[in-house]
């Protein structure tokens, strides 16, 4: 590969933010990188950078809010939906866009432990909110048993609507909606797989479902 | 050498998506990047007059407006050569939904903004918007003949004959449109998700008047092609490009979906007009077939291809093809997965089923009676068919021989009409060209390059198969860079010519391997697998190049590999014909009161060759069906005749299957090699999966309701 210096090819760190990409240590928005969640804390926190807004909008505001277990503080655009604040501003990709109009699930992350679709949610909404992302469902280095289940039923193919198949199914085994095959069909019916996975995805949901025990 | 069949394995990039770690082309992390967004034109067909780019400039955060001022002239028609690339912005206006500026901005809501401020004046002009406007110009495609249909058809014991109707479609795959250029030290890198990384090369080269030599492109991830990121080249490419190369920073454009309505390539709306003749004992004898669709005005999409699946299906060895294209004011129509059998394969097995029940037989009975080792086309063999094989294992799994055949004698215990259909299909299997390269390391690493992109038919996990099948190496340390015209010459990946195109140049690279650590070894026996004993004799790396042409192939299709030509083979090789088949058997359950159809089950038998990745075949074969159930109850792209257009240009509007719809579907393979296509013995499987299952639904619901129907999709309506 050549000319690619201005790509970060690096893999995200474990809570998948990645704060400190050093195109961006230009000062601006502070971002206070408080402990993660999970079994082994990482080092102390450090004030770190997240890239600041490279245009004053019209109508700006200053955002605290927690994404997968860290605390971000970062000046936004106040038409900025969370999808776009995710992907294009803390470099977190996993959530995709499909429609950016709340018809495909794909962008679908939790918000405070409940499946939104990040396209149809301000991101000026999330003061004080939880966010998490596929990035931040399992421990580096492990696999979430839904995400487990969906390997193991190729319950995908391109892949593209996966990550929010997947919130949406842990959701969905949370609330108590993946008590039988019809069930989980039509609780899961607001994220669609182009490619048609859809058999594998109801079986990894019953699967996992039964792991997680809340079947 | 062929291993008798290929083990079970998990999709190799599988960890990788459900991580959400797998890099898609808009997910690329690229330093100072700008964002475009597109005007649309508002007008069908005219001239842009004026445009006044303002207010887009006031918005804050808004870079640039580029219009068509700012593009080169398109390049010269190049004869015989690749097709041109798409337009740039242009001020002629052919369709409704036409780019005709780029908004460039430091952050997407001034993009979105900004596009949104720019204000365009228009000189309308008459258009035509449907295939039967006033203004549509009848085009006659090439005829396929063979045989004397009209005077078998005039003296045959049996004739049905009917209309069908398939809607215009759009693929929608939940991948948007996404380029990230980035144009840098004289090399513009291109992040873009394409079926065909070379040909976006030497198109976007093309239409820029810059040396492709100077242009990357990396597509290692599609989130879903089915032909819509495929042959034709997408219109944002260019755009995007230059934009990059004027402002000297990153570019990046997501289109919106209701954009790539506009934009994209779609199913054409097609019509076809039927007559099929069979003695008394249901031996099929002739058909007389008149297909046409609608068509751009300079589209390339082409109407004779819906003969040929037809022509070949059943040994009938009398054959009149007639084709044409209406050409409206609409944007290139283009190949849609199983682009031209969806329809004509509806047509077809609709007719098969009411050949049947005008006979008194059995349809399944009738098309087993039918199927033949020849092409009447070419009057060449068959190199396999094995689709009784696909009729008689599908029966037996679906427990036909229970079937009533009277229409609507069957009834489920909550008052449904059950209905069970069958219907075949077949698709070409063809052939293309690749190149690969195989480095295998004493540190434990291998490197694999070659031609082939992942949509999530699962190319990766077959090469994978192979390598892992045939190499002692490490699975966990093996890369397969495909997708990047930096790693290999890219072929377009499209036509189910993928596994063609990927595993015999993997079977070759990993056969040339084993012969060149033979020869470094030169007899010593050394313990280990290949990288460990690499390091043994202190080799810190052994590399191999190799090729593969189709049959009938000369190496100078390598050249055109090179500029990402298509350079693609068969169905009709020199002295044989591939095809793939599939035999599907659908249940389907209409409510009595409100007329809802439902699709509880299907079975599905593939004769595609050797399977090589058996688990992504199977998840492809069910993604065809689940298209089919799709294509058949629910989708169809509404035109405006009003303004050009189109009216469902969302997700809730244009309705795809949804897991609800959806029921169990039930895949076997034959499995058996094809001796002759390629050296793996695989054929085609992405397009054959989908092909014949729309007609199965529509003759379970004959088998229901009594109703046969002409026009897809079928709705509630259609059933009251
Ligand atoms: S991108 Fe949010 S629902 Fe489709
Ligand atoms: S895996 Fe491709 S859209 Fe679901």
């Amino acid at each position: 590969m050549t000319d690619d210096h201005s790509v970060d090819d690096r893999v995200p760190p474990r809570n998948g933010l990645d704060l400190s990409r050093r195109d961006t240590l230009k000062g601006g928005a502070v971002v206070a990188a408080a402990a993660l969640t999970g079994a082994a804390p990482g080092p102390a926190a450090a004030a770190t950078d997240v890239a600041p807004l490279p245009s004053a909008p019209r109508h700006g505001l200053r955002l605290q809010t927690t994404v997968n277990g860290t605390a971000v503080s970062v000046d936004i655009d106040t038409r900025t939906s969370l999808l776009d604040l995710l992907r294009e501003r803390l470099a977190l990709t996993g959530a995709k866009k499909g429609c950016d109009h709340g018809q495909c699930g794909a962008c679908t992350v939790h918000v405070d432990g409940r499946r939104v679709a990040s396209c149809l949610t301000l991101a000026a909404k999330l003061e004080g909110r939880e966010v998490l992302t596929i990035e931040g469902l399992s421990e580096p280095g492990t696999l979430h048993p839904m995400q487990q289940a969906f390997i193991d039923h190729d319950a995908l193919q391109c892949g593209y609507c996966t990550p929010g198949q997947i919130m949406a199914a842990v959701a969905c085994v949370a609330e108590g909606n993946a008590t039988s095959p019809e069930r989980i069909r039509e609780y899961m019916s607001g994220n669609i797989c182009r490619c048609g996975a859809y058999v594998g995805i109801v079986a990894a949901i019953e699967d996992a479902a039964a792991t997680m025990g809340r079947g | 050498m062929i291993p008798a069949s290929f083990p079970d394995r998990a999709r190799i990039d599988a960890r990788d998506k459900v991580l959400g770690v797998a890099r898609f082309s808009a997910d690329v992390p690229v330093t100072g990047v700008l964002y475009a967004m597109m005007v649309p034109a508002r007008i069908a067909k005219g001239t842009l007059t004026g445009l006044d780019t303002a207010a887009a400039l006031r918005v804050p955060g808004v870079v640039r407006v580029l219009t068509e001022a700012d593009f080169p002239a398109p390049p010269p028609v190049i004869e015989n050569g690749p097709p041109p690339p798409p337009p740039t912005l242009e001020r002629e206006i052919a369709y409704r939904g036409q780019p005709v500026a780029l908004v460039v901005a430091e952050t997407l809501e001034a993009a979105i903004e900004g596009a949104a401020a720019v204000v365009c004046t228009y000189a309308a002009a008459p258009f035509a918007a449907l295939i039967d406007s006033e203004g549509g110009v009848r085009e006659m495609g090439e005829e396929i003949v063979f045989g004397d249909a009209e005077a078998t058809l005039a003296s045959a014991a049996v004739v049905v004959e009917g209309e069908f109707l398939s809607p215009t479609q759009h693929h929608n795959p939940i991948e948007l449109l996404a380029t990230t250029a980035v144009w840098e030290a004289g090399r513009l890198t291109l992040h873009e998700a394409t079926q065909g990384a070379g040909g976006t090369r030497g198109m976007t080269a093309r239409a820029l008047g810059i040396d492709p030599g100077v242009v990357d492109v990396k597509s290692p991830y599609v989130g879903g092609g089915f032909g819509q990121k495929g042959g034709l080249g997408q219109r944002q490419t260019a755009l995007i490009a230059h934009a990059s190369m004027l402002l000297g920073r990153p570019v990046k454009l997501v289109t919106p979906r209701g954009q790539i309505f506009h934009l994209a390539t779609y199913r054409p709306l097609s019509r076809h007009r039927i007559r099929l003749g069979a003695t008394a004992e249901g031996r099929m004898v002739a058909m007389q077939y008149d297909a046409e669709q609608e068509q751009s005005r300079h589209g390339i999409f082409p109407s004779a291809e819906y003969h040929e699946t037809t022509s070949r299906m059943y040994g009938i060895a009398n054959y009149l093809g007639t084709s044409a294209d209406v050409r409206i004011d609409r944007q290139p129509p283009g190949w849609m997965r199983a682009p031209h059998p969806q329809a004509s394969g509806f047509a077809m097995e609709s007719m098969v089923d009411e050949l049947a029940y005008r006979l008194g037989q059995d349809p399944v009975a009738l098309r087993l009676a039918n199927t033949g080792d020849v092409d009447f086309r070419t009057g060449q063999p068959f190199s396999s068919n094995h689709l009784n094989a696909c009729l008689e294992e599908g029966a037996r799994r679906f427990g036909w021989s229970s079937r009533t055949a009277e229409p609507g004698s069957m009834t489920a215990d909550d008052g449904s009409l059950v209905g069970w259909g069958v219907a075949c299909g077949s698709y070409p299997s063809m052939m293309v060209p690749a190149v690969a390269t195989l480095r295998i390391g004493a540190d434990g690493s291998t490197r694999y390059a070659a031609s082939g992109h992942e949509m999530g038919q699962g190319i990766r996990t077959a090469i994978a198969s192979v390598l892992l099948e045939s190499l002692e190496i490490d699975p966990e340390r093996l890369e397969i860079l495909i997708g990047d015209t930096t790693a290999a010459p890219q072929h377009i990946t499209a036509g189910s010519w993928g596994s063609a195109g990927a595993v015999p140049v993997a079977m070759r690279a990993a056969a040339r391997m084993r012969e060149a650590v033979a020869e470094l070894l030169d007899g010593r026996e050394i313990a280990g697998n290949l990288h460990r004993r690499l390091a043994t004799v202190r080799r810190p790396f052994l590399e191999i190049e190799v090729s593969e042409v189709g049959p009938g192939q000369g190496q100078d299709v390598l050249q055109a590999l090179q500029y990402g030509a298509p350079a693609v083979a068969g169905p009709a090789y020199p002295t044989f014909t591939t095809m793939s088949y599939i035999a599907h058997f659908v249940e389907v359950r209409v409510e009595p009161t409100t007329r809802r159809v439902r699709v509880p089950r299907v079975v599905s038998i593939v004769d595609c060759g050797r399977v090589i990745s058996p688990r992504t075949a199977e998840s492809q074969v069910r993604g065809g069906v689940v298209w089919a159930i799709g294509a058949a109850l629910r989708e169809a792209t509404e035109v405006d005749p009003r303004y050009g257009g189109y009216l469902n240009n969302d997700l809730a509007d244009y309705v795809v299957a949804v897991n609800a719809d959806i029921g169990a579907i039930d895949v076997g393979f034959i499995d058996q090699p094809d001796p002759l296509a390629n050296s793996a013995g695989l054929k085609g499987l992405g397009e054959v999966a989908m092909v014949g299952a729309s007609p199965a639904i529509a003759n379970a619901i004959f088998h229901a309701t009594g109703r046969r129907l002409h026009e897809l999709p079928i709705r509630i309506e259609h059933l009251l």
